[in-house]
């Protein structure tokens, strides 16, 4: 943790208007990608936006250095907020669930394969593959390929274990190439 | 899966990577005055440590409510008690009363002066019309008829006799019978008697040695009567018996 994370944590502890301008200027752009990668329409995630900062600011007491970055920590309030959001205020949505397991019995091989390929068809396929995603796992999938996350790191935010993101991982990663097959049929 | 190999992976799915990566560039811009908002509902929001601050009155509240509860007489201790047998206080004169005051102004002659005799006096009318007034209004009712029937004792000149008097009657004279007898003072006290109080609680509705004595007379002579009653059945069941 650097000094400047120091004073801006010691600001927003002493609720520094300062430094809650400061923390939405350096981890602003972060959590809006977060919240609008989940939640469909800018009018919700701007709300949920600033229900993420509102809390951040009021509940920085809580917050424990020990355990996680600050940005992990926001991090976490951004997805625990927008999962609430989807339960209870967005419209039901429907996504694809592989409820026989068909998706396990996928080799390895095939999966790398597939999106190993930096094609353009392939890239194509995989976004459109990812909207049938469910929002926990697609977040999941962003977390460690885009945001480069550790499984720690995950697991912090999804309130989760380390075993339990790297399975999840892997499970989705397989679904994702279910789809994309799918699609292509 | 281990994290080395999903390491790897992260490195080797390129395709997924970039797929990502157009999706992010594509996602909608967060709005320029979205922080600022932020701030302003900051600003107008009530402060959460508001409410914290709440708990230490909210808790000596509960700490004043609990001695309250500790302090209070159980309802059995009423007040009806005190009323129904007067209290020494009322049945002896104050000697304040009687013996004049070291604070009070002496005339050349040794005597209280008639003016501070007035100011003691008027005094002691107040006390006792309060006292009065916050009994029963039967004994209002007395003391308004005594007041019409009573001669202003204001204009004696003897102070001590006066106010020996006065408060003699207030203390000694009787529960008038009927309307219009009895001759006390202005401010005089009638002492109460269980009559006079009206029975409100339940706890009052007390039998009295006498009336507990008689009934458990009542209850031994019925049960004697009803062993009687058995006895003589049970001898008409065995004559029954008998002549079957």
């Amino acid at each position: 943790m650097t000094e400047t994370d120091i004073y801006l944590i010691q600001g927003l502890r002493k609720q520094s208007p300062k430094a809650q301008q400061q923390a939405l200027d350096r981890y602003g752009g972060f959590v809006f990608a977060q919240v609008a990668r989940l939640i469909p329409g800018v009018e919700n995630a701007e709300e949920v936006y600033q229900d993420v900062f509102v809390k951040v600011f009021r509940n920085i007491g809580m917050y424990d250095e020990g355990k996680s970055s600050l940005k992990t920590w926001i991090s976490r309030i951004a997805y625990n907020e927008s999962i609430t959001f989807l339960r209870h205020k967005s419209q039901p949505v429907i996504y694809y669930e592989d409820r026989n397991g068909e998706a396990e019995k996928l080799s390895d091989t095939e999966v790398d394969e597939t999106f190993g390929q930096p094609s353009a068809e392939t890239v194509q396929l995989i976004r459109a593959a990812m909207k049938h995603l469910p929002p926990d796992e697609r977040a999941i999938i962003t977390m460690f390929y885009y945001e480069e996350m550790s499984l720690k790191e995950i697991a912090y935010v999804t309130e989760s274990i380390p075993t339990t993101v790297a399975s999840k991982l892997s499970r989705t990663r397989k679904k994702l190439y279910k789809i994309i097959k799918m699609l292509q049929s | 899966m281990k994290e080395e190999k999903l390491n790897t992976l992260r490195q080797q799915d390129v395709a997924l990577r970039e797929a990502l990566r157009l999706d992010e560039a594509e996602l909608t811009q967060m709005p320029a005055d979205l922080n600022a908002r932020v701030m302003k509902q900051m600003a107008q929001e009530p402060r959460k440590s508001r409410i914290r601050q709440l708990w230490p009155w909210l808790a000596a509240a509960c700490v004043a409510g609990f001695i309250a509860v500790l302090v209070t007489p159980p309802k059995d201790q009423t007040p009806t008690v005190a009323l129904q047998t007067p209290s020494p206080t009322m049945k002896t004169p104050s000697p304040t009363i009687k013996t004049p005051s070291p604070t009070l102004p002496l005339n050349g002659k040794g005597e209280v002066s008639p003016e501070a005799s007035k100011v003691e006096e008027t005094m002691v009318a107040k006390k006792e019309t309060k006292e009065v007034a916050q009994r029963t209004p039967s004994a209002k009712k007395v003391r308004n008829n005594q007041k019409k029937q009573t001669t202003p004792t204001s204009q004696d000149t003897e102070v001590y006799n006066d106010l020996a008097e006065v408060q003699e009657n207030e203390v000694f004279t009787p529960l008038p019978s009927g309307e219009g007898q009895g001759g006390g003072s202005a401010g005089a006290v009638v002492t109460l008697t269980e009559r006079d109080i009206p029975i409100t609680r339940p706890e009052n509705y007390k039998y009295t040695p006498e009336e507990l004595a008689l009934l458990k007379k009542q209850a031994n002579e019925a049960y004697l009567k009803w062993v009687e009653l058995e006895l003589e059945i049970a001898k008409h069941n065995l004559g029954q018996t008998a002549q079957q």
